[in-house]
């Protein structure tokens, strides 16, 4: 069958040998990413850790793993104006994260936004961890929301994580694409979620 | 076509979703109370209120907006606002008056929440509205009277 379907390809592609090379090419490695979730040992998982942990500590997700208030762009500084967590984690009163952020970004007033914009959980509080301990939180059931290894690997899909990939003007994406991003945590939880000392 | 439902009337407009709600209000329906100030939500001067809780019209798009009730400076009514005018009034609380307008609606939203707020509260809640005017003070006295004439 997948002859078949090579075939197929390679019969619409004829005229166009080159295409047919890069489409093998991209085949193979989506094989060779399959192939290493399915056999990642913790070698392998300590090894996509160090990638996946670049991502986690990015201003993009750091910014809002706060304890108190978030802090804002590339270079960290305090949110302005001043905000705080309040008990639902979206604010205070008339200073709520909703009365500013959409739930898309606003290209006109540069405000970047995704649904449930708001602070991350207290018990995610990331800063200041190294990244030894940023891992046994993201992996630890009481700090990561009852989430499974499995569940954070969907989790990183979710709107609001999914902006640090699109966070508008001026603001810099993410360091890894998501979908290299995915198969890393598919590989770090296949090999055991190992972790740094 | 968008429907934008303003201190109890429905408006049909031709815009865009993405435009600023502040746009719609002041171009569109020329209901000039809602200030712009700074044009990226930093300095409270376009506050109005979606189902009740504070916005930032300048920020948020006419099409997040679209199904709820949008109150604008002009549509506000009830015991908190007459109690907040009224003690914006009594103590003389505006000088240049350009902010007030996001000052007032602002402060309509944190007495709705805490009716007896502390001073803490009052900064915290009114952090974001900016008043080059410098009325902080006579703003926070008059939100501590108006708590007092709601209590």
């Amino acid at each position: 069958m997948a002859n078949r379907n090579l075939y197929r390809t390679n019969q619409r592609l004829g005229a166009r040998p080159g295409l047919l090379i890069v489409l093998l090419i991209v085949l193979g490695t989506g094989g060779a990413v399959w192939g290493q979730t399915q056999s990642a040992g913790a070698g392998d998982s300590l090894a996509a850790w160090g990638k996946i942990v670049t991502v986690l500590q990015h201003p993009r997700c750091l910014n809002c793993h706060q304890l108190n208030s978030p802090l804002q762009e590339d270079g960290r500084r305090i949110h302005i104006p001043h905000v705080v967590r309040g008990a639902d984690s979206h604010g205070v009163g008339p200073m709520r994260c909703g009365n500013c952020h959409n739930d898309r970004n606003n290209l006109t007033s540069r405000t970047p936004g995704a649904p449930e914009w708001s602070l991350a959980p207290v018990s995610m509080l990331w800063q200041g961890l190294s990244s030894g301990d940023l891992c046994r939180v993201l992996i630890d059931p009481v700090r990561n929301g009852k989430r499974s290894p499995e569940a954070l690997v969907e989790h990183m899909s979710s709107p609001l994580v999914l902006w640090g990939w699109n966070p508008g003007p001026g603001l810099e994406p993410v360091p890894i694409p998501h979908a290299e991003f995915i198969n890393l945590m598919k590989v770090w939880v296949a090999g055991g979620t190992a972790c740094p000392k | 076509m968008i429907t934008l439902n303003v201190n109890g009337e429905s408006h049909q407009l031709d815009v865009s979703p993405e435009m600023p709600l502040l746009w719609a209000i002041r171009d569109k329906l020329n209901l000039t109370g809602t200030k712009f100030g700074c044009g990226h939500a930093m300095c409270g001067a376009c506050v109005v209120h979606l189902d009740g809780e504070a916005a930032r019209s300048c920020s948020i798009m006419v099409g997040e907006a679209a199904g709820k009730k949008i109150t604008t400076i002009e549509g506000i009514s009830g015991p908190v606002a007459e109690a907040v005018t009224h003690a914006w009034q009594s103590l003389d609380v505006v000088q240049c008056g350009y902010c007030q307008s996001g000052q007032i609606m602002s402060a309509i939203v944190l007495l709705n929440e805490n009716k007896n707020p502390t001073d803490e509260d009052i900064n915290l809640g009114m952090e974001g509205n900016i008043c080059r005017c410098g009325t902080y003070l006579r703003i926070r006295r008059a939100i501590h009277q108006a708590a007092k004439a709601l209590a």
